[in-house]
């Protein structure tokens, strides 16, 4: 990239932050930089731009190289929330993409400073991802890779066994427990709404005798910590650093997890409104529309077996805004079933850009969809539901359910819980011998069997003693135990 | 804060982890090579070297829900219709793992890798990593004559001309360098005066420094045909020549089969895939493997690769027809003091004539075969009777091999080999028993 190439960079640099905030966008100091292919597909598997080694990043670099190589995809770019918010450019990209990069930048830092799930997580981690590359690399020099790796294995594999009211409410397990005695004298939540919550109920001695041995006291999701703080075999502070480390990253992720539509949407959403401030004040000529029309339509294109998220959360943006524009919400345009007068609905409100920066405020995928995912919305993007039907010697993916009300339904039943099983601690005393019983809160979905299988045996390296996890077979409604016992031996027990 | 374009020259971190995972790819396909290799996808791919197998092991496992959504499928946009098939996958459990796309692309479910390269991985689970030719029968093979050295002496028809004119005008050259020196004339004069003396130096030099050597005329400066170049007895070189002989390691697989009404497909695949395998090792030690198929029923004929695999006959079976047709292809076309013949055969266990076919093998094994081989494939319906002959008859002892049985022996010169093949998952230890034994046997094969 020339030092002339750079300039105009930092021109349009100037320029987008103007124009968003003229907008109503609010930003965070914003830092570029621009980095070479390999780097930027380096960042892309790390997740972060410095990170520890393991080899499943180096089997997504590897993948990111192929598609980047076979001209499968071409990364634009990635987003840090950090203050100021780092944002890393792609060399090779052609100048007129950088600058639609950088407008989609934008949006996504007013959308980490504003949307309330990236409030509770910490601003740091590019730093203390970096430092944790260094302490690993020092564990492993100090006690071997292979024990390192098989660590970092089984970490991994429960990343996501996490709870993020944990930012908001931390709670040691002391804590938990003065809670559930009612002792506790702190309330639960500030603002000063005890008054609605549920009146503390009086437990009897022989309840809290029970409490006081139960671990723990209350379930909890987080699989992860509870391991980290109750583990017969992890004794050393390296492990516990490692594992540590790897949940504070998952923390961190989590808010992106849990709002990939929205974010991608709103970056879409906004960057087609700057650049086209862009191109109507000329500081973008005709050349450039011609690759910020291809690039754009690449990034809003549709996909057969997957949502894209930048197309769907832009649709919805751009609904939301219409709507709270024209006045179609509420019961008077819900219960208007005259065609022609739905269709020309306008109470002339103006109210739709108000709406659209509080729902990028408070909501999250999962709520988004629930709330604003609408028949015109799935017409709009032919939204469908496909099933597998079985051919013999392979698996046919059929279209299935159209219908929106179905297709929503399914959808915001997939993003719950960011995506994945709801599976709870129940007891590290199981038995009154140490095992561990994890228990998966059906909704309907069955965990996968080998993968349920090959994670509960990272638990047991963890956890050292028998662990089970407790889910229902959906084909006969029956409770279903896996285990994995202290030889490492799989059991799997049905019961009625 | 602008936009900044910082100096990144740190080593490539990525390609440490990639190795690593490579690395674990490996590890995964060595723990499931018995698997793999008898995968049909990999052995009737015939002629590519490159092979897709599947690896386990390297996902990331975590807590998944078995399907985006409880409907067994997935989310979609686009223009489509209800029905239209947007894609299809491997059907789970066909020893293909799959997964549907949460997040396609992800999950490495199959690899590329040589054949080659899972031989040599076979070896090294096998514990002979170096296999290398020992005691094998080398063969002079004559291509004719080549092309050895020069000299100053030989015969004419030998002359070597190019090579003769290089060294008169490298000679002459010096004499007119000399002469230049001695007798402070210009080159074109020496040249002149040593042609005229007969290309002798004292004469020339003499010439030079009495005559009054009339200069050139102008205009034929540089043009002086100072004569043909002299080309004198110590200027000749001569080519010798020798014989052409090269070393070659020959082996041949004769492999026989049963294709009578009893084999059905199953056992002819088991026989397929030992025989490939077979080949690639056997590929590792010489420099050129054949091999011939023979397929018989009671009469045997030598057929095609095709033939072999793909045409059952009806009848009942002789196998000494077989080894029969097999000493006569030794006698003709591969005979043991060049080829290191490798016989192996394949049946179900009936026979008609088991006497006869013990004769038959017994006059095959006296010529010295590298290894003779006999599988028998065995279901609950086959009436097997000729391991039973072999072992009575030719002396074979049983002996274990981690767990795999097999029978051992030798017929005369050759050692033989006897393995009962019941399934799928025979084949690797077979194939295991078969390096194995030969090494420590005395066979031709060795660490």
């Amino acid at each position: 990239m020339s030092d002339l190439d750079l300039k105009k960079l930092n021109e349009a640099d100037r320029l987008i932050r103007e124009i968003g905030a003229q907008f109503g966008l609010d930003f965070l100091e914003q830092e570029f930089e621009v980095v070479p292919a390999r780097k930027m597909l380096e960042i892309l598997a790390y997740r972060l731009p410095v990170n520890f080694s393991h080899w499943s990043f180096g089997r997504d670099y590897e993948i990111e190289r192929t598609k980047y190589e076979h001209g499968f995809s071409v990364p634009y770019e990635v987003v840090f929330n950090s203050d100021p918010a780092r944002a890393y450019l792609m060399e090779t990209n052609p100048l007129p993409v950088q600058i639609l990069v950088m407008a989609h930048v934008y949006a996504h830092n007013d959308f980490i400073k504003n949307n309330r799930h990236f409030q509770i997580t910490r601003r740091d981690m590019i730093s203390s991802a970096s430092e944790a590359a260094r302490r690993f690399r020092r564990y492993e020099e100090d006690y071997g890779r292979a024990p390192v790796e098989k660590l970092v294995d089984a970490g991994m594999a429960i990343e996501w066994n996490i709870d993020p009211d944990e930012l908001i409410l931390p709670e040691t397990e002391a804590q938990t427990r003065e809670r559930l005695y009612g002792w506790s004298g702190k309330p639960p939540v500030d603002g000063g709404f005890d008054d609605l919550l549920p009146k503390k109920k009086s437990i009897s001695t022989e309840e809290k005798r029970m409490l006081r041995r139960k671990t723990p006291p209350e379930p909890t999701m987080d699989i992860l910590k509870y391991v980290i703080e109750n583990s017969p075999v992890l004794s050393f502070e390296w492990q516990k650093d490692i594992l540590s480390t790897i949940r504070g990253q998952a923390l961190y992720f989590l808010p992106y997890r849990r709002t990939k539509i929205m974010n991608e949407g709103w970056a879409t959403f906004w960057h087609e409104k700057i650049m086209n401030r862009l191109f109507s004040e000329g500081f973008l000529n005709a050349e450039a529309h011609g690759y910020y029309n291809l690039y754009n339509s690449r990034v809003k294109a549709h996909s057969p077996r997957t949502i894209n998220p930048y197309l769907l959360g832009s649709a919805l943006f751009r609904n939301i805004e219409m709507r709270w524009n024209t006045g179609r919400f509420g019961s008077a345009y819900e219960s208007c079933s005259d065609a022609e007068k739905r269709q020309n609905w306008d109470l002339h409100l103006a109210k739709g850009r108000e709406k659209i920066m509080e729902v990028r405020r408070t909501h999250m995928d999962w709520f988004f969809i629930d709330e604003f995912l609408n028949r015109d919305v799935v017409d709009e993007l032919q939204l469908y539901v496909y099933q597998e039907s079985d051919q013999g010697t392979h698996l046919d993916l059929k279209v299935g359910e159209t219908d929106w009300k179905k297709i929503k339904q399914l959808m915001v039943q997939s993003l719950m819980n960011w995506g994945i099983p709801r599976i709870l601690v129940m007891d590290g005393n199981y038995r009154n011998s140490s095992q561990l019983y994890l228990k998966h809160e059906f909704e309907g979905m069955p965990l996968d069997d080998e993968y349920c299988r090959k994670t509960l045996e990272h638990i047991h390296f963890l956890w050292g003693r028998p662990a089970h996890l407790e889910t229902i077979d959906p084909e006969s409604s029956r409770k279903v135990v896996y285990s994995v016992d202290t030889d490492g031996a799989h059991r799997v027990i049905r019961t009625e | 804060m602008g936009v900044l374009k910082p100096d990144y020259d740190s080593i490539s971190r990525g390609s440490a982890d990639a190795a690593r995972h490579r690395e674990k790819i490996k590890e995964a396909i060595q723990r499931n090579l018995p698997d793999i290799i008898s995968d049909e996808a990999i052995i009737t791919k015939s002629g590519d070297q490159l092979v897709r197998v599947p690896v386990r092991g390297i996902k990331s496992f975590r807590f998944i829900h078995r399907y985006a959504d409880s409907v067994q499928g997935g989310f979609g946009s686009g223009e489509s219709e209800e029905g239209k098939v947007i894609g299809r996958r491997p059907r789970p459990g066909n020893g293909r793992p799959g997964k549907p796309g949460e997040e396609p692309g992800v999950d490495y479910l199959e690899t590329e890798i040589e054949i080659a390269e899972l031989v040599r991985m076979m070896l090294e689970d096998i514990g002979l990593p170096n296999l290398q030719r020992k005691e094998v029968v080398e063969a002079v093979v004559t291509r004719g004559w080549k092309h050895y050295s020069i000299e100053k002496h030989g015969i004419v028809p030998r002359l070597e001309k190019k090579r003769t004119i290089k060294e008169a005008i490298k000679r002459t050259q010096i004499l007119v360098q000399n002469l230049m020196l001695r007798s402070q004339r210009d080159e074109d004069a020496c040249r002149q005066a040593l042609d005229e003396a007969n290309g002798d130096f004292d004469e020339a030099l003499e010439r030079l420094l009495s005559v009054n050597v009339v200069h050139p005329a102008p205009g034929a400066e540089g043009l002086s045909d100072s004569g043909a170049l002299r080309i004198e007895n110590s200027d000749l070189r001569f080519r010798t020549i020798e014989e052409d002989a090269q070393y070659q390691s020959n082996a041949v697989v004769i492999a026989m089969m049963d294709v009578s009404g009893s084999m059905d497909t199953m056992k002819k695949y088991l026989a397929r895939s030992f025989y490939f395998w077979m080949t690639s090792f056997l590929r590792v030690v010489y420099k050129r493997v054949e091999i011939r198929f023979i397929a018989h029923t009671t009469t045997a004929r030598l057929v095609d690769e095709h033939q072999f695999l793909h045409q059952g006959e009806s009848g009942g079976t002789s196998c000494h027809s077989a080894y029969e047709l097999a000493t006569n292809l030794i006698d003709t076309e591969y005979p043991t003091s060049r080829w290191n013949v490798y016989p192996f055969h394949f049946s179900d266990g009936e026979d008609w004539d088991v006497d006869r076919t013990i004769h038959s093998l017994e006059r095959m094994l006296q010529r010295g075969v590298a290894n003779f081989g006999y599988g028998e494939i065995q279901s609950e319906h086959s009436s097997s009777v000729l391991m039973e002959a072999y072992r009575k008859k030719i002396g074979l002892e049983a002996d274990r091999f981690e767990n795999f049985s097999f029978f051992r022996g030798a017929g005369g010169p050759s050692p033989v080999l006897g393995v009962i093949i019941k399934g799928k998952s025979d084949i690797y230890p077979a194939l295991r028993v078969f390096l194995h034994s030969a090494d420590r046997k005395g066979g031709r094969l060795g660490a």
